[in-house]
């Protein structure tokens, strides 16, 4: 990928997900959030995984976000009023983001290895949704099946939460 | 011989099984499925001792310390399904049910999936496992913190907890994934390997320990990250409080433990990790120690306790030796003052909700005149807040005791004396407690009644505490004999292969 792809996109990630935040209406930040998403499934085409860029926009842009307009159309969300601008919260904010982007700074600079340029892949075709489907299902078994229990847990708590009367 | 990981599997079979019964049953009483609970869990604490050694793989180590975080993790929740068994009759009434049973089936089989989460944590020795096993922890706390839904405090905790939580998450994910990028690995071992064979720059590398301990710090709750505790500590059910305060923190430890064990071997960044924790330490012990001393509110104060406590344990962490990269006698005290502290703790918590329960309120002054209301109560506090305190001759002392010895060993003097100094304001507040169970007149004389289960696990509680602070040998043997320090067995072993999952050729 050159280079002014990769920073195009990539501002574009960062630019869009400022929106998400800055944005009262939930409609628009929600849009926001889907060009955020494919803004980085584009950067994912550039490292090759194409495979999870591709899964970036189904399952993240595509129904995911789906799911949220559906949810702000059915609770009738209304655009956030202007709230009194807390000034210590804000600066204290700034104050910790200031840090940690002068922090990533500095540690970039003496990162060697994030200067080196890799060589191209050997193959130029892999077959990424082979490995990710036998990484699964095989080494990596043990946590994908925690996933599991953790959505189910997950689904449990949604339900519990969310139901109008419980029985 | 059974393999380990079909205690884990038996604890999750449960959980889905009580979902199942609770589902399908007609009946409104859901107390069954908790006493259910209670009794698998206690068989498994005893089919814990006969786990396969050998029954391990790259992601999950079976060892003595998997164990013993095991079994602390079954007995946490056993005591927490006790507690929700009293606190039912609080629940039920901001819950928005139609029956009299409503919601209360999904309250006692969450915290068994949660301890699944916890019981694979204390095995995991990768990165990947670790994550999940940790949001699967978490994620259930989220649910079980705001499960009080017309309780505006435990909405307002859970928003709280959720938010923190998943900023803290964020932090943890991306310390993982420096450390993955230069190292090309997520098995612990694997990494310590690649960082004993390889040149690794370390300033990055430091960069994502940073990142990792705050993101642990949150789980744990140390200073600067425990701004979220009281509130969550004071708006949850008062049983998941004690979940928290408890099983997190055991948890929190454990991968703690585990996570820095690679690193401190490796010239200028053990050493520098070890002197942040040391400074971590100092400050949640002066932070947790000195804000408990005005609270009113005993959930809120032993929040605050709970962050005193986390001080300590990390005053054990930050005294491994910085030559040797081995926790020994540093891990035991972790594992000593943990096990003390799950005793008090839970104890504390059970007897205030037997006593929130019938004085409606969790405030210090419904303690008044306890010791005439109920003495074995007021004894079974007694002996809990003593122990907290650190007097003699209860397990709170012996904790106590082995953390500073570790300290003196590693040279940490001036933690020492912190130590000391914030030992005695946590006389001062836990003394209160004591003071308005024994020395004020009781507001409302009508005695108390306990349950017969609840009875028991006080009894029992109390006479632990006692037992671990007078005769601590045998359980301090199981430690070192097992060897709690044999976090580091798998060290400089070449890890098992898992085939073709080297990012860029190792």
């Amino acid at each position: 990928m050159s280079p002014i792809l990769f920073y195009l996109f990539a501002a574009m990630t960062l630019v869009f997900a400022v929106a998400v935040v800055a944005n009262r209406n939930p409609v628009a930040s929600a849009l926001s959030l889907v060009v955020s998403f494919l803004g980085l499934a584009a950067l994912f085409v550039g490292l090759d995984a194409y495979f999870i860029a591709v899964i970036q926009v189904l399952v993240y842009a595509g129904a995911v976000m789906v799911l949220f307009l559906f949810i702000i159309m059915l609770l009738n969300i209304q655009a956030e009023e202007r709230r009194k601008i807390n000034v210590p919260a804000y600066a204290a904010g700034g104050l910790v983001t200031v840090a940690f982007i002068a922090q990533l700074w500095f540690v970039l600079q003496k990162f060697e290895l994030g200067k080196t340029a890799f060589a191209p892949l050997a193959e130029k075709h892999v077959d990424d949704v082979r490995n990710v489907g036998n990484t699964l299902f095989s080494t990596h078994n043990l946590p994908f099946q925690v996933i599991g229990v953790l959505i189910l847990v997950a689904t449990i708590g949604v339900v519990v939460l969310s139901k109008r009367e419980l029985k | 011989m059974i393999p380990s990981l079909s205690l884990e599997i038996t604890v999750l079979l449960l959980g889905i099984l009580m979902l199942l019964v609770e589902s399908f049953s007609r009946s409104d009483d859901k107390r069954g499925l908790a006493k259910m609970a209670i009794g698998i869990l206690s068989a498994l604490v005893g089919f814990s001792f006969f786990v396969d050694p050998a029954s391990g793989n790259a992601f999950y180590a079976v060892d003595a310390t998997a164990h013993f975080f095991k079994v602390l993790a079954l007995l946490t929740t056993i005591v927490v399904l006790i507690m929700s068994l009293e606190y039912s009759s609080v629940l039920a009434k901001y819950l928005p049910g139609v029956t009299p049973g409503a919601g209360l089936g999904e309250f006692y089989s969450l915290p068994v999936f949660t301890c699944a989460g916890l019981m694979f944590m204390a095995s995991a020795v990768d990165f990947l496992l670790i994550f999940v096993s940790l949001e699967l922890v978490t994620i259930s706390f989220y649910i079980l913190v705001a499960y009080m839904r017309r309780h505006t405090a435990s909405l307002e905790a859970g928003v709280k907890y959720l938010i923190l939580g998943a900023l803290s998450t964020g932090f943890l994910v991306y310390g993982i994934t420096w450390i993955f990028g230069l190292t090309g690995e997520t098995n612990l071992a694997a990494i310590q390997h690649a960082l004993a064979t390889k040149a690794v720059a370390t300033t990055p590398l430091l960069f994502g320990l940073m990142l990792l301990l705050t993101g642990l710090g949150f789980k744990v709750a140390a200073v600067p990250f425990q701004l979220w505790v009281p509130d969550v500590y004071q708006g949850a059910p008062t049983p998941i409080t004690a979940f928290l305060s408890v099983g997190s923190k055991a948890a929190g430890f454990v991968v703690l433990l585990r996570v820095l064990q690679p690193f401190l071997g490796v010239p200028g960044v053990g050493v520098k990790v070890l002197a942040v924790l040391a400074l971590m330490a100092a400050l949640t012990m002066l932070y947790g120690n000195l804000a408990a001393l005005p609270q009113d509110n005993f959930k809120r104060l032993l929040a605050y306790s709970s962050i005193g406590h986390a001080g300590y344990l990390l005053v054990a962490v930050a005294s491994v030796s910085d030559t040797k990269a081995t926790f020994g006698s540093a891990g035991v005290a972790v594992a000593f003052y943990l096990a003390g502290y799950l005793l008090m703790t839970l104890l504390s918590f059970l007897v205030l909700i037997v006593v929130a329960r019938h004085s409606r309120g969790d405030d210090i002054l419904h303690f008044n005149g306890l010791a005439k209301r109920s003495p074995f109560l007021a004894f079974a506090m007694l002996t809990a807040m003593l122990s907290l305190a650190g007097v003699p001759f209860t397990a709170g002392f012996y904790g106590k005791l082995l953390v500073f010895a570790a300290a003196v060993q590693a040279g940490k003097f001036w933690l020492v004396g912190i130590g000391i100094l914030t030992v005695a304001a946590g006389f001062y507040y836990y003394l209160r407690i004591v003071a308005a169970m024994y020395w004020q007149e009781p507001g409302d004389t009508t005695p108390i009644t306990i349950a017969p289960l609840t009875r028991t696990a006080i009894g029992a509680l109390t006479l632990a505490v006692f037992v671990f602070g007078i005769c601590p040998q045998p359980i301090l043997r199981q430690l070192k004999d097992g060897g709690v320090s044999a976090v580091q067995e798998n060290a400089g072993k070449p890890p098992q292969s898992a085939d073709g999952l080297r990012p860029w050729g190792v």
